[in-house]
């Protein structure tokens, strides 16, 4: 029998559009052997997805492909549309990104797995749903006849994910692809999912194909790494060679521009891709990345093709080989020395037991009781997984919403009334940044309307001249130049439109910023420029930023306070380095414990979260983490809040326990 | 743009026949009268109930020796002023109602929406007939009035409802808490993304105003003689239908082409801008 599974060779996909054909995956080959685990890594647009649904031939009906796919010994090319049929779900499955949508939301979870085993195996009923539990078991779900039960909404993401999953593997399929399954999902449940896509790998002896964009993830679960950029592989090898010397300039930029390792803003500027993906005609040639290389020459345009670095490690860079490089190995981070000059701090935001509660009937309690003090000039950093109420924090201090309970006193003025009440000068004076562009910009205004708006109504400037000349020198400031005035959000990539609402957030010259996750929607190197901006701007002009997150790595990267939320309180909070060099409180060394790590020699003691957030609708009597807390010291977890254990004036964690040596 | 428009017309060939005949309409309503040789009301005594073709009738007479293909003239100028007069007034009016019940919520538009029940519960038609027979009038001006009256609970609930799924972006967040007033959210920030499904909406309207127009001229609560209306021409050549079969026929085929040329406009429209996002 053959040893690899699957073997695409010199594949193209091309879609028609109106505005001519381009090319979406070009002259793509690659071979997944038997029990081989792929990662495909790289931003959006690079034709990763489309890679992956023509492996299933399963492709939009402007999609032309040429090419060979040989699927255990024979080519899917040549199948009809009902042998194919008998191929998806079957003996290739898929997983996709978002579970809450690839699950129907009016079938039960059992009828939709057993449907896969009556569809494909002509199983029936009874032992279709056999066959269902046995891989919701396979996938470690705590009680799978109650689970086969259910509707998709009673059951958390994370789980709903896994779901999923055991849908791909309940026929045992020859290849799984995967394609962004946890990047929806929190960094504590996706460190849960990985491991046991780890284990059904050797448990059911599958080919994985894993596409990601992030090289953590990757790194965690493939052995195998296909680099791709603009539809085509521009280096491919296992990974341990990857990730010690990556050869094409592309890998390396990836791999540098995460804030992994903790780097932090004082010594570090973020290494940044400038430009962002191009899309492609069908007749263009030479290397794709040749436009936003800084270490292009002349023969890039021209010359393409993939060379051999040693054995089973290719590079499609001409340079690849050159010996003048000096980055051969990972380029430098570009150290940065800012000389802190030490700050007077005052207290330029107060938060006094903030609780905020919605709805009537069916109470949802998102924030309940954070104090907090926020100094001028400075950074803090609110971490925490989706649904802690950190953005909700952030919203009632923006003005979004009004808070239920509390006080919030801004620069001595209280502000807890919502935005209807404040005056012109305190909505001046605290702005929001959002979490998705796309969304926060008007798409039927031009730039200079986003910009110039907030000047107008807030700065009353009427002159349009006037107002132009400024919003000019604020897109200078953000990189941007006079000649996107005219342009609407639409025609921006994703990192230009967040330096728009960045522009639009300065233009006027507020004292605290609200930023609500603003660079979770980027790609890394669009993450990794807006960060640099953000903290060039923060540091210039001495503004103040309430910063919101999921990330730590970003959290740790850009703030100089850390305030760590779970379930509507405050876990721990304090200086940056007092928080991130040792967490005690065991939600931050779990949230620290379950980052995906870009360096594959780097081990840490896995700390795996189970379960998800407590019920927010009620009330919880005891610590809210005691559920899933790894170091529960007993009864009274569950049964008296913690009390504020205090290292220093800036630093202290919510725990009942109180010598964090233990 | 018009390479887009192209390409999408390439696509739905469709679209070219109905686009021609609503433009072939239009120009028959600004230029037609210009051409004919007869007016709507002349009535030659010495050809009644004419077969098409003969000398001077194109598509024949009627009973009283009308020509036929001046009074379709004449008549598509009428109807398409009423229907494009309604389709403008009631999707403005849809946009008011619509967007006020819908950004202010609750009580609101709750009332809002128990007022366009009752409203629904009466078909247009009825209610136009009710009201046009109490008024007894029927000035274009009127007429438009109440069908537009007519059509705002369909109008209201599109826009209301593209509104709803506005209001949630982001953007309209970034502009409350910059202190705009509730107008400048409604009308510059959110009015000019909503307008591909208001559009469509707009569109559909004019084609159905033009069957309501002549559905009220057949039941005789329509546009008043002397004006030329093809809903009238067609119950008023009834009784002679076995001996003119073309004095029905040809308004009834009017009526038809131009509702028909409009539907496939508005299809196209709605693809066009619907799609395109």
């Amino acid at each position: 029998m053959n040893d690899n599974i699957l073997e695409i060779q010199n594949l193209n996909v091309q879609f028609k559009t109106f505005e001519g054909k381009f090319s979406a995956v070009r002259d793509v080959s690659l071979t997944l052997k038997r029990n081989e685990s792929i990662g495909i890594i790289g931003e959006s647009g690079c034709g990763k997805s489309t890679l992956a649904f023509s492996i299933m031939r399963y492709l939009a009906s402007n999609a032309e492909m040429d090419g060979v796919l040989n699927f255990n010994g024979k080519d899917l090319m040549e199948n009809t549309e009902s042998e194919m049929d008998k191929i998806r779900g079957n003996r290739i499955a898929m997983v996709f990104q978002n579970p809450s949508t690839s699950l129907n939301p009016s079938l039960t979870i059992g009828f939709q797995l057993d449907e896969v085993g009556i569809m494909h195996q002509k199983l029936s009923k009874k032992d279709a749903r056999k066959a269902s539990i046995a891989a919701l078991e396979l996938m470690n779900i705590g009680d799978p006849k109650g689970t086969a039960k259910r509707y998709p909404h009673q059951i958390s993401g994370g789980i709903q994910q896994r779901i999923c999953i055991a849908m791909a593997i309940l026929c045992k399929p020859d290849v799984m692809i995967l394609d962004e399954p946890t990047t929806a999902l929190d960094v504590t449940t996706e460190a849960v999912i990985l491991d046991s896509i780890k284990d059904l790998k050797d448990k059911l002896d599958m080919s994985l194909i894993y596409i990601s964009h992030d090289m953590g993830v990757i790194n965690k679960v493939s052995e195998q790494i296909v680099v791709m950029y603009n539809g085509e592989v521009v280096e491919q090898g296992p990974k341990t060679k990857i990730f010690e010397n990556p050869s094409h300039p592309y890998t390396r930029a990836l791999i540098n521009c995460m804030p992994r390792g903790g780097v932090v803003k004082e010594n570090t500027k973020l290494n940044t891709i400038k430009g962002y993906v191009r899309r492609r005609g069908i007749i263009e040639s030479g290397c794709p990345y040749v436009d936003r290389c800084d270490a292009r020459n002349d023969t890039c345009e021209a010359k393409y093709g993939m060379r051999m670095i040693e054995e089973s490690h290719t590079a499609a860079c001409d340079r690849a080989y050159a010996e003048d490089i000096e980055d051969t190995i990972i380029k430098k981070r570009k150290p940065r020395v800012r000389i802190e000059q030490p700050k007077e701090l005052h207290t330029v935001l107060e938060l006094e037991d903030l609780h905020k509660v919605y709805g009537s009937r069916r109470k949802i309690y998102a924030v309940n009781g954070v104090d907090v003090a926020v100094n001028g000039g400075t950074v803090i950093g609110i971490v925490g997984e989706s649904g802690c109420g950190k953005s909700t924090t952030g919203h009632m201090v923006a003005g979004l919403h009004k808070p239920t309970k509390g006080k919030m006193i801004f620069n001595d003025t209280d502000i807890t009334s919502g935005w209807r009440k404040r005056s012109p000068e305190t909505l001046k004076d605290i702005q929001l940044i959002f979490q998705n562009p796309g969304r926060s910009l008007n798409p039927s205004h031009t730039v200079e309307q986003i910009i110039g708006r907030p000047m107008q109504r807030l700065l009353h400037i009427n002159s349009k001249e006037e107002r132009r000349k400024k919003i000019i020198s604020m897109l200078h400031k953000v990189d941007l130049g006079g000649e996107y005035l005219a342009k609407k959000p639409n025609q921006l990539s994703g990192g230009e439109q967040q330096r728009v609402a960045i522009a639009r957030a300065l233009s006027i010259s507020p004292k605290l910023i609200v930023c609500d996750e603003p660079t979770s929607a980027l790609d890394v190197s669009v993450q990794a420029s807006v960060l640099n901006l953000l903290n060039d701007l923060q540091h210039d002009s001495e503004v103040t930023y309430f910063f919101i997150s999921h990330d730590l790595n970003v959290v740790n990267y850009i703030s100089d306070t850390i305030m760590v939320m779970y379930a509507g309180k405050i876990c721990e909070y304090g200086k940056r380095d007092e928080v991130m060099s040792k967490p005690f409180h065991p939600y931050t060394e779990a949230l620290l414990s379950a980052m995906p790590e870009v360096d594959p020699t780097k081990q840490k003691d896995p700390i795996r979260l189970e379960g998800g957030l407590p019920d927010p609708a009620k009330k919880p009597k005891g610590c809210p983490f005691a559920g899933r807390c790894h170091k529960q010291v007993g009864k009274i977890c569950e049964e008296q809040y913690p009390p504020m254990v205090k290292f220093s004036d800036t630093h202290y964690y919510n725990c009942h326990i109180a010598n964090p040596e233990m | 743009m018009i390479k887009y428009l192209l390409y999408q017309l390439k696509k739905y060939p469709l679209a070219i026949a109905g686009i021609a005949v609503l433009i072939l309409w239009v120009l028959i309503a600004i230029f037609g009268p210009l051409i004919v040789t007869h007016t709507h009301t002349e009535m030659d005594s010495a050809n009644q109930m004419v077969s098409p073709g003969t000398a001077g009738h194109l598509l024949g007479t009627d009973s009283m020796g009308r020509d036929i293909l001046a009074r379709i003239v004449y008549g598509s100028r009428s109807i398409l002023t009423v229907a494009l007069l309604t389709s403008i007034f009631s999707t403005l009016l849809g946009i008011g109602f619509g967007f006020m019940a819908g950004y202010f919520g609750g009580k609101l538009d709750a009332a809002f929406l128990r007022a366009m029940d009752i409203l629904m519960a009466i078909p247009p038609l009825v209610l136009s007939m009710v009201v046009l027979g109490i008024l007894g009038d029927s000035s274009i001006l009127t007429l438009t009035l109440i069908v537009s009256i007519a059509f705002i609970p369909a109008t209201a609930r599109v826009s209301r409802g593209v509104l709803l799924t506005e209001k949630s972006q982001e953007y309209v967040s970034a502009a409350r808490i910059r202190g705009e007033s509730h107008l400048y959210i409604m009308f510059i920030e959110i009015l000019p993304n909503t307008t591909g499904p208001i559009l469509v909406e707009a569109t559909a309207r004019f084609a159905y105003s033009i069957m309501m127009v002549a559905s009220l001229g057949f039941l005789g609560v329509g546009l008043q003689p002397p004006t030329p209306d093809w809903g009238m021409m067609v119950i008023e050549n009834k009784p002679i239908i076995s001996q003119a079969p073309w004095a029905v026929l040809f308004p009834a085929l009017a009526i038809a082409s131009l509702v028909i040329a409009i539907s496939i406009f508005s299809d196209f429209v709605s693809k066009v801008l619907i799609h395109e996002r």
